[in-house]
């Protein structure tokens, strides 16, 4: 009811149109910030070799030695710079976040476009696999998997991308389903159009924004699980990536030495590039599927107003 | 006969899933070649008595479908196989790691359930007023913080103050703590910093999803009734919007338990926490299979058998289900 | 003294871009007891807000101006801690599409005894017997108010919420659109319903619809209300045979009839955005007499015959004037008053 009182109080939703990205950037400000920690960072960890103050691999201070106009950040136990550390590990973080979630999108946009468009045992069968993969302690499964295949950054990205695709894989069927039900796309099977042909051609740009809500919502998750199995020390030790500094601070007693900036600036990098990702990804979401209601508590107090030059009607 | 109905079809779920769960445990540690029993080679110090007794008993030498059979026939009877390090029963050891774990676990995400329920319902009532953006934005932050990040952190503004280990000897009692109190409060003291750092990784999500889904509620018109009768909102609130709000709740901490055990997992790392995490991550640098593929298995299992609680709550909550 | 008169009631909603939106601009009506008021328009007329107004039910950054008197008090001075004690008690409400107007997780008798404890009219016992007859009174067995509002069908749940509206013996009951989503027999059986009530218990009603009809055959009086205002008021005698504005009169016509084979007439176009100023006439853009006066000056309401009064300017000009010979007799009865049913309105 009282959608005069909804549309009255938020005034016209705002339209969403066939470009998501553009909707979400005028109208949800937390969207464009995201976007802009997102795209900090990727330039970061592409200019990183130029950016660099200082060699990532060779020692330029003294060990542990605390942040200072020469080493903004400080220095590691090996007297490594940490500002050229986080600029170089967030290349690896960001490919492993990137790389993982494209694996998550092929499988889970695949099963979950197969199992809504195709129901009945294909969707069973596919359905049963997400639910097991949506229940089972994530971490746990990586640690297993990592351990067993040995440590490296192919292993890795493959393990989170088999994580992550149950969700995407369930919000896609439910997406699918409805659209198949669309009179138009009804229509186009009637005429005798291949099932390739629909799916290419009228579900899958029906589905795509979605689908990008959602990459954006799983390179999070990807990176988190990354620097976790990195803490974890299941990744390349060698490599340099966020999780791997974190692994390095905690291992070499840097928490007992109280330095705090081989921790702070790269927990800080990573917490903000997950941030990032959640803002944009949800304000995606949310112009995707406006869900602005007025709520029904009172106010207070409501403003009364004198009835003075009101017009004609005015008694 | 709807309940009973109910109640067989996700309890069939759940014992399917951990059938899965079995499975699949299985497939990761013996067929994928390269897989950790198959690759003898790769068990650290094997003497060669050691070797013999791991082919016959995991019967590596016949069929993959008979390894199976004899796999799930081990499991049955709960034996979860021999621990290559100390080559003790596995099962027993996870079994009372598991008791470490449950209570922090337990805590940490029961306070968070609490504070990130209380935030979220400030946050819809005062929408957009200050007390909103500060909690909403705080929730987002530790949101993103990741565990091991926050654990540090924590370890280092509390270091001293709090411990940050030794908790293996507050249960064990070494640290001549006489008497059934002052062992508590041991371990309650060791327990502070652990839960801390799982609660507030939990909290701010939980805050998020309550924030939207009391704002959702509020919207909706058995609300304005409520108010049309003349209830204040405080009333409102309570008798009419919390629990239509806390629905998705229950459904959340269902689905986000596997996440959950995973940062108890980290946790226990940073913290030496002798809990199912620790002994995993134990098992992980000592290429001890058996543990490894028995501590996956039991999380597996207890994550599942919480997933069928939240269920029978939802189930309770909700006179609408299964209908 | 009427049991209820609002007083030139006015509502701006604050939209987020720092506009307003005048939803009710001027609205002034009276309510006797046990009289039924039909008040009609589109949706996005004002209608709802205005009952939700009687109540002092409006949402955040509201500003208000008018008055509702109940009992011969301005309960829009009050303010929302004070009115409280006058929701339901006075004025109870019975919500469009009962679906969602009761808490899917409460019983249906809890929610009605919910409210006489509020005001304490029963309590206990006491309340929960009464809830159970007043189940009963409106066609449900008393057996029902254990049960929870998804075990019901959608007409029973609209029964429901009206012996909910009942609870506490309201002398005015306010129904916002209590027959949409209900299938045509359950609808006749709600009205029917309604009037019945209204006589036996002497209660007064509002029925706010879009459907002017349904409004004849329930009500002795009807407002119709465009973009804010109310248009045209009197008996609904008057109103069906007698319109005096031709928004009135298209309202009537664009109703399908059984035995007319004639293709369902809309009126084309939209309302007015009330975020902006509306120069002239709100209805001109629309209307099929309008004529140069109406796209400059706002019409006032004026009465016109005893308990009719409409705002429209041709109620200003001779009839020789506006009467246009159009093909469709439909058209340009404004000022005729030829009796509207021949043409199967």
């Amino acid at each position: 009811m009282s959608m005069l009182l909804q549309e009255a109080a938020v005034g016209p939703l705002p339209e969403v149109s066939r470009r998501p990205l553009r909707t979400v950037l005028r109208h949800h400000k937390s969207g464009l910030i995201g976007l802009g920690i997102i795209l900090f960072f990727i330039v970061i960890a592409l200019a990183a070799p130029v950016l660099m103050p200082y060699s990532p691999t060779v020692q330029s201070c003294a060990v542990f030695a605390p942040p200072s106009a020469k080493h903004w950040f400080g220095c590691d136990d090996g007297g490594i710079d940490l500002l050229s550390e986080i600029m170089l590990g967030g290349r690896i973080s960001l490919l492993i976040g990137f790389a993982a979630t494209l694996v998550s999108m092929v499988i889970g946009g695949g099963v979950g476009i197969l199992s809504g468009y195709f129901g009945r045992w294909v969707d069973i069968v596919l359905m049963r696999i997400t639910d097991y993969l949506l229940v089972i302690p994530p971490l746990a499964f990586a640690l297993v998997v990592a351990d067993v295949w040995g440590p490296s950054v192919v292993h890795v990205i493959i393990v989170i991308g088999i994580l992550q695709w149950a969700p995407t894989a369930r919000i896609i069927r439910a997406q699918v389903m409805t659209v198949k039900e669309r009179v138009y796309v009804k229509r186009v099977r009637a005429m005798g159009a291949s099932d390739t042909r629909i799916i290419a051609r009228h579900v899958l740009p029906q589905v795509a924004p979605l689908l990008v809500a959602n990459t954006v919502l799983t390179v999070a998750v990807a990176i988190y699980l990354e620097t976790t199995l990195a803490f974890l020390g299941l990744e390349d030790p060698s490599s340099v990536t966020w999780g791997t500094i974190l692994q390095h601070a905690f291992d070499r007693a840097a928490v007992s030495a109280g330095a705090w900036w081989t921790i702070v600036p790269d927990g800080i990098a990573i917490s903000l590039l997950i941030m990032g990702c959640f803002l944009l990804g949800r304000a995606i979401e949310d112009a995707l599927n406006p869900r602005l209601r007025v709520g029904h508590l009172s106010t207070r107090r409501w403003k009364l107003r004198p009835l003075v030059g009101l017009g004609p009607d005015a008694i | 006969m709807r309940s009973a109905d109910y109640v067989i079809k996700r309890l069939a779920f759940a014992l399917f899933t951990i059938f899965m769960a079995i499975t699949i445990n299985f497939f990761l540690f013996r067929v994928i070649p390269g897989s950790a029993v198959t690759d003898l080679a790769r068990v650290p110090n094997a003497t060669p008595q050691l070797r013999h007794a791991l082919t016959v008993e995991f019967g590596l030498n016949d069929s993959k479908l008979h390894q199976y059979f004899t796999y799930l026939w081990q499991l049955v009877h709960g034996n979860m196989g021999i621990s290559y390090v100390n080559q003790q029963p596995v099962f027993p050891q996870l079994l009372n790691d598991l008791k470490n774990t449950i209570p922090m676990v337990t805590i940490g995400t029961v306070a968070a359930i609490i504070i990130g329920v209380f935030f979220g319902i400030v946050s819809a009532w005062r929408r957009d007023s200050a007390v909103d953006h500060v909690s909403t934005s705080l929730a987002i932050a530790f949101y993103s913080f990741p565990p091991q990040f926050l654990g540090l952190v924590l370890l280092i503004l509390f270091a001293g103050t709090l411990p940050s280990s030794g908790m293996e000897y507050a249960l064990a009692g070494v640290f001549g703590s006489v008497g059934f109190w002052s062992r508590l409060q041991d371990i309650g003291i060791h327990m502070v910093l652990p839960a801390t750092t799982l609660c507030l990784t939990l909290y701010g999500e939980f805050t998020l999803i309550m924030r939207s889904s009391m704002l959702e509620t509020l919207g909706e018109d058995y609300v304005l009734t409520a108010r049309a009768k003349g209830l204040r909102n405080g009333k409102i609130v309570v008798r009419h919007a919390l629990r239509n709000a806390l629905l998705p709740i229950v459904t959340l901490v269902a689905m986000s338990l596997g996440w959950i055990m995973g940062g108890a997992i980290i946790i226990e790392f940073i913290f030496t926490w002798p809990g199912i995490g620790w002994a995993m991550w134990e098992a992980v640098s000592q290429r001890d299979y058996p543990m490894l593929q028995g501590g996956f298995l039991i999380l597996a299992i207890a994550v599942v058998g919480c997933n069928f609680i939240a269920d029978l709550a939802y189930f309770k909550l909700d006179p609408r289900v299964s209908e | 003294m009427s049991l209820l008169e609002v007083r030139d009631l006015h509502v701006w909603f604050e939209l987020p871009n720092g506009t307003e939106l005048h939803a009710v601009q001027g609205v002034s009506f009276d309510l006797d007891h046990g009289e039924r008021l039909g008040l009609v328009g589109e949706s996005g007329c004002g209608k709802t807000t205005t009952i939700l107004a009687l109540m002092g039910l409006f949402p955040p950054s509201v500003s208000v101006a008018g008055e509702v008197i109940v009992n011969g008090e301005n309960i829009l001075g009050k303010g929302e801690s004070l009115i409280r004690d006058y929701r339901w008690k006075e004025l109870a409400m019975v919500f469009q599409g009962a679906m969602n107007a009761l808490n899917p997780l409460m019983t249906v008798g809890r929610q009605i005894v919910e409210p006489m404890e509020l005001h304490g009219i029963a309590s206990g016992a006491a309340a929960r017997k009464r809830a159970g007859e007043l189940l009963e009174m409106v066609g449900i067995a008393a057996s029902g108010a254990d049960r929870y509002p998804h075990e019901f069908s959608g007409g029973m749940r609209q029964r429901a919420s009206i012996a909910m509206g009942l609870a506490c013996q309201p002398k005015i009951l306010l129904a916002d659109e209590p027959t949409t989503a209900l299938d045509v027999m359950v609808q006749a059986q709600i009205l029917e319903l309604l009037v019945g009530l209204s006589n036996e218990l002497g209660l007064a009603l509002i029925l706010v619809t879009h459907d002017l009809p349904v409004v004849a055959q329930v009500c002795e009086r009807a407002a119709v209300m465009y973009a804010g205002k109310i248009i045209e008021n009197g008996t609904t005698e008057d109103l069906y045979h007698r319109p005096r504005h031709p928004y009135t009169r298209l309202l009537f016509a664009t109703t399908p009839d059984l035995y007319d084979d004639d293709d369902v007439i809309s009126i084309p176009g939209v309302p007015p955005r009330l975020d902006r100023q509306i120069v002239g006439c709100p209805f001109q853009p629309r209307c099929d007499s309008a004529f140069e006066r109406c796209s400059s000056e706002q019409p006032a309401l004026k009465s016109l015959d005893v308990g009719h009064s409409a705002a429209c300017h041709l109620n200003d000009v001779p009839v020789s004037v506006t009467a246009k010979p159009e093909s469709s007799p439909r058209n340009g009865q404004a000022l005729d008053a030829v009796d509207g049913s021949d043409d199967g309105s």
